[in-house]
């Protein structure tokens, strides 16, 4: 079924979101609260449903539940996969990180784990929409009045002052800037940043990050701007503009 | 290309090896007093001052004031003081030493005989422990102390050094140093009395000490040391991969045990080494002898020839085993072979180990059997043309292979006499009776016939008797003139020559046949023991019946007792009571070492038990334990082999049976932990399901609440109190689990009616499940039922949950409620899902089933159905599943007696409890 939008949202365009759960609980308060916040929605209780409504109706994202009594949700995500690029955030009750990474690796674009926020979800959405919104990038300057990034000039700035960072440093904070709120894996990086023989050598990356997070004041214990998702990833928390 | 990464693999597998344990450092000397102690000293000294933990663990100054002074400030272990018939001697405090652990252990003179009643017989034997432990050994040893140039050394002085250090040791050799002193200098400090020698070998050393003796050693030195220094160079480029080593092709050295085997096998050695090329000894029993050595123990009844010849055959054995000793002691395998034809024999073992060259001993002349090219060289010359043959030519001449006794040799025993006589007789009276029939040529044949009748039965002594015999006979009473001994003369030589040459011909057959009967039946003994053993094995489960089937296999076939224990399990208790203290330390040591003790051996030969390790690949799992019989001082070489390998087998057996538990134990150590992470799954599932639904509502509300219409924010109010209510029924049916899972579960029971049960679970589930329908079939005339209400409440509920879960919507849950003929409560709840395969119906009462199948079964913790079972199992009742209803979906079936008690108990216990 498809349901339309609570309210009218000026600001945004109505980004059709496909819900995938069974259970009908939570599938209810994610429609309500997505319809609430001005997106429409489609429904689905089986994986079955679900793609035929994808495939029928279209959707700009899935939330897919990975419990479905018909097939697995790892089922799903790999025959959608086969014919759709739509980002899939997965819902999972599931907290090892091998479970998501090998999500990932089968091709979610990012993951929630149950119980949830909903402005959790809400944020990972947003992240996903937003980009597709205004084109494939954020634009080549990032800055919410504490740091600013200009990927043109390749220049880091924290409270006005430049900072310098290594070839590798800049390459790792555009690759996560440039796709704020959403999840990088690992993986991802290493294949990126060191080509793909270097998949496994994630000690590269922790020493990596750990000076670029000095650099830029940021600390792992309390991150302002680079999250790690343990043994997963990483993500860069765009935040609102800072009037200074 | 295989075998050269081999070759890699072995060498580096060496060098590891020979990195983790202790290396040795030698100072090499071409004779004493060239000053190896003080080489080895001084640079202890050096050591010591750089602060490497350098301790003298003994060091024999002979009271030369240099060597003393270079003793001063250096770490010195105290001797143990050992007494050995009245005498204080002092020797080497080996334990003190290891406790102590010192970087660097100095220990003089490798070849040194210890006091007999220590550890080991001999010090390179404590320097070998030492290595074990890990400490580095600086030690000195004079070149005619090696193993190997034992000979050369004994051709060049003439003096047979019994004190010899087996090449073995020198494999953890780290560095030899050569400390050389001219024979001029060496000869002008023995002038000067600065070489110390013992008094009563003074007079035989000074001959010892001539310059052309001198200059032979020292040359002799050198070469050791520069092959010694090839070898460790090749190994290391082995170990690094730079060279491709030539193929190693093994190296055969055949002995027999008649004179000089023990320099065959240095020889043979020294050739192996050379080429780098393992090697290994054999021997070949042909049986010839061992039927000889098989009357050894009828001594008294024996003649002296067979005496003597018994006596040979032990000293030939005992030849061969002091040879195989040796080579085991050289670094080679050892193996005795069953075969009558030895040339044949040698080329199969070659080619089992894919030799490329045979060495062999010259062999007397035999010059008959080289014009018949029967000797062995021949032999294997002809038929053995792929591999390069060595013959060694010893000192001196090898002893004559004793010849079998026969026409000379023996007096034949009663048992024979009266077989000739008898056979001789018989043919006298044959003959007497044929005589009227026969012509005189034809009677010979009945006498021909009684010789190889005779030769046949028994050896060719007593068929050549026979044949005299037999000729006398025939003279006597057939020829002309009869009743004489008289013969015509042309006649009677042929008869003669006739008689003797069948008896030959028959006897040596009958001789040979039975020679390969003998080879046989002691190839056979061995054979059927390692059979008898290896299924007595096969039948024991555990360690205990290992331990006591082969120690009884051992006994039995050994005849000696047996005691075994590994992993501290030990057996039989008959053996263990006759171990003393000193047995038990011997046996500690073997199991410590992996190598044999006690008696039979040079380490801690007190003891009068041998002492063998049960080893397997990486560690010693035990020790076997045999007691010959006191007056066997000699071990065989084939006993000695029988018990290895049988032991051998036992390990095999223990390390079966330990796997086999270890295997038991991971299996049920695995099924614990596959409940545990599906209850822990399914626990976390379950409580998180209406957790997020219920977080996700509130959280909803909280922040977006504002933007919503008022149905949206009533339903989700709804939500979270429709699952606050399920996770309260998750709960509360882990908690039915427990309480069903300890023994404790007490049934408070009462009289209701069934139909009160089902409309209780069905209005509960109709709470959470409004669109669910339920169709009932519940005749009105049952009689109410004994049961504890609240439980089988919430087993029906449970099950109708479950059926709602699964029934497509729109389709009803039916509830057939009857009385079966054998008087009890049947209540079918059918459902028009999937439906359960047939082979799965039986596992959905496992705990956790529906978990296993991973987020899909999601919506119960999987104890749904295992709390049903328990729970109607306690009121002594059952429950199965079956196809559904016109072959849909599924029926679980409950059957439910109509109480536990009889009508006239449940009022009694209703009385008593109201």
């Amino acid at each position: 079924m498809m349901r339309g939008p609570h309210r009218s949202n000026p600001g945004a365009s109505t980004a059709r979101i496909l819900i995938i759960d069974d259970e009908p609980q939570i599938r209810k308060f994610i429609d309500i609260s997505l319809r609430s916040q001005g997106y429409a929605t489609l429904l689905a209780g089986t994986g079955q449903e679900g793609l035929t409504l994808l495939a029928t109706k279209g959707a700009d994202l899935v939330v897919l539940d990975l419990g479905l009594p018909d097939k697995e949700g790892k089922d799903v995500l790999e025959e959608l996969r086969q014919w759709s690029r739509v980002p899939v955030i997965v819902l999972t009750v599931r907290s090892g990180e091998d479970e998501k990474v090998a999500l990932l690796d089968a091709g979610a674009n990012d993951y929630v784990t149950k119980p949830f926020g909903v402005e959790e979800l809400m944020a990972r959405i947003r992240a996903f929409l937003r980009t597709m919104e205004s084109g494939a990038d954020e634009g080549p300057i990032f800055d919410d009045g504490v740091l600013r990034i200009d990927l043109v000039q390749r220049q880091v700035a924290v409270q006005g002052q430049i900072i310098t960072l290594s070839r590798k440093e800049f390459a790792l904070l555009s690759l996560l800037v440039r796709q704020p709120g959403r999840l990088v894996t690992q993986t991802q990086i290493l294949r990126e940043m060191w080509g793909p023989t270097h998949e496994e050598d994630a000690h590269y990356l922790r020493v990596l990050v750990a000076k670029l997070r000095h650099k830029l004041g940021d600390s792992a214990s309390a991150p302002r701007y680079i999250l790690t998702e343990p043994g997963v990833g990483l993500r860069f928390i765009a935040r609102e503009r800072q009037t200074a | 290309m295989g075998t050269e990464q081999t070759g890699q693999a072995d060498a580096l597998l060496r060098e590891i090896k020979r990195q983790a344990t202790g290396r040795l450092t030698v100072f090499l000397g071409a004779a004493p007093g060239v000053g190896k102690t003080y080489a080895m000293l001084a640079r202890a000294r050096e050591l010591h001052r750089q602060g490497v933990d350098v301790v003298i663990g003994i060091v024999e100054t002979h009271g030369r004031s240099e060597t003393q002074t270079m003793l001063e400030g250096l770490p010195l272990l105290p001797r143990k003081k050992v007494e050995y018939q009245g005498r204080q001697l002092e020797e080497m405090d080996l334990d003190g030493l290891l406790a102590r652990k010192p970087a660097i252990a100095l220990v003089d003179e490798l070849a040194h005989r210890n006091v007999p009643g220590s550890r080991h017989e001999r010090r390179w034997q404590d320097v070998e422990e030492l290595l074990s432990a890990g400490i580095d050994v600086y030690t000195t040893i004079n070149i005619q102390h090696l193993e190997s140039l034992n000979d050369v050394v004994h051709q060049i002085t003439g003096i047979r050094v019994s004190e010899t250090v087996p090449d073995a040791v020198f494999e953890r050799l780290r560095d030899i140093r050569l400390v050389d002193l001219p024979a001029r200098e060496l000869i002008e400090r023995l002038n000067q009395g600065k070489v110390y020698l013992p008094e009563q070998a003074a007079q035989a050393l000074q001959a010892f000490f001539s310059p052309s003796n001198l200059t032979a050693l020292r040359e002799l030195a050198m070469q050791t040391v520069a092959e010694h220094v090839d070898a460790d160079l090749r190994e290391e480029r082995a170990a690094r991969g730079l060279e491709g080593i030539s193929i190693q092709r093994h190296v055969l050295i055949a002995i027999d045990g008649r004179g000089h085997s023990e320099y065959l096998v240095r020889a043979g050695a020294m050739i192996a080494r050379r080429r780098g090329a393992p090697w290994s000894v054999v021997t070949v029993e042909t049986g010839r002898w061992a039927d000889a050595a098989l009357h050894t123990d009828e001594m008294n009844r024996a003649t002296p020839a067979l005496n003597k010849m018994a006596r040979d055959e032990q000293q030939r054995l005992m030849e061969i085993d002091k040879a195989f000793a040796l080579a085991r002691n050289l670094g080679g395998e050892t193996e005795v072979m069953h075969n009558t034809d030895v040339a044949q024999a040698l080329l199969d073992a070659a080619a089992a180990r894919d030799a490329r060259s045979i060495v062999i001993g010259r062999t007397r002349e035999r010059p008959i059997a080289r014009l018949l090219n029967r000797t062995l060289t021949q032999q294997l010359l002809q038929r053995g043309a792929r591999y390069e043959l060595t013959i060694i030519g010893t000192p001196q001449a090898r002893q004559r292979r004793p010849r079998l006794p026969d026409i000379t040799g023996e007096r034949p025993t009663w048992r024979e006499l009266v077989l000739i006589l008898l056979a001789s007789l018989g043919a006298v009276g044959v003959a007497a009776l044929a005589e009227r029939t026969l012509g005189l040529q034809d009677l010979s044949m009945i006498f021909l016939v009684a010789v190889m009748l005779v030769a046949s039965r028994t050896r060719m002594a007593s068929a050549v008797m026979t044949a005299i015999l037999c000729f006398l006979a025939y003279n006597f009473f057939f020829i002309e003139p009869r009743y004489t001994f008289l013969i015509s003369a042309h006649r009677g030589v042929a008869t003669v020559v006739l008689f003797l040459a069948a008896a030959l011909i028959a006897g040596r057959l009958a001789s040979r046949l039975r020679m390969q009967v003998v080879a046989l039946r002691a190839a056979n003994t061995h054979a059927t023991a390692m059979q008898n053993l290896g299924r007595r094995l096969a039948k024991a489960a555990d360690l205990g019946q290992v331990i006591a089937a082969g120690a009884s296999v051992l006994q039995s076939t050994l005849h000696a007792e047996a005691w075994i224990r590994i992993n501290e399990e030990s057996g039989p208790v008959t053996s263990a009571g006759h171990l003393g203290e000193k047995d038990l330390a011997a046996a500690d040591w073997t199991q410590r070492h992996g190598q044999a003790s006690g008696r039979y051996t040079d380490t801690l030969t007190g003891s009068a038990w041998w002492f063998l390790p049960v080893s397997s690949d990486k560690d010693t799992l035990g020790v076997v334990g045999l007691r010959f019989p006191p007056n066997m001082g000699h071990l065989s070489f084939e006993q000695r082999r029988l018990a290895e390998n049988m032991v051998e087998d036992i390990g095999q057996a223990a390390l079966r049976t330990r796997l086999v538990s270890e295997l038991e134990l991971a299996r049920v150590t695995g099924e614990t932990e596959r409940l545990r992470s599906a209850l822990l799954s399914s626990v976390s599932h379950d409580l998180r399901s209406p957790l997020s639904s219920m977080i996700g509502a509130a959280d909803s509300l909280a922040r977006y609440g504002k933007d919503m219409g008022p149905e949206d924010r009533q339903s989700l109010l709804e939500t979270i109190h429709v699952e606050g209510e399920r996770l309260d029924r998750y709960i509360q049916n882990l908690l039915d689990m427990t309480r069903l899972g300890q023994q404790g579960l007490t049934l408070t029971r009462d009289w209701i009616g069934i139909d009160e049960l089902v409309g209780s679970a069905s209005r509960r589930l109709q709470r959470y499940e409004p669109n669910v329908r339920i169709e009932h079939e519940i005749p009105p005339d049952l009689p109410p039922i004994h049961v504890h209400p609240a439980l089988i409440e919430q087993a029906l509920f449970n099950v109708m949950e479950n059926a709602a879960k699964f029934s497509p919507s729109g389709e009803p849950v039916r509830v057939q409620v009857q009385r079966t003929e054998d008087n009890r409560l049947q209540i079918d709840i059918s459902d028009r899902g999937p439906g359960i395969p047939e082979q799965e119906r039986r596992r959905i009462f496992d705990m956790f089933y529906s978990v296993e199948r991973g987020d899909r079964g999601k919506q119960g913790t999987g104890l749904g159905l295992t709390i049903v079972q328990g729970i109607v199992g306690a009121h002594m009742g059952s429950v199965e599943a079956l196809p559904g209803l016109e072959g849909k979906g599924t029926t679980i079936r409950l059957t439910l007696p109509w109480g536990g008690y009889s009508n006239q108990e449940a009022k009694e216990h209703d009385e008593r409890s109201t």
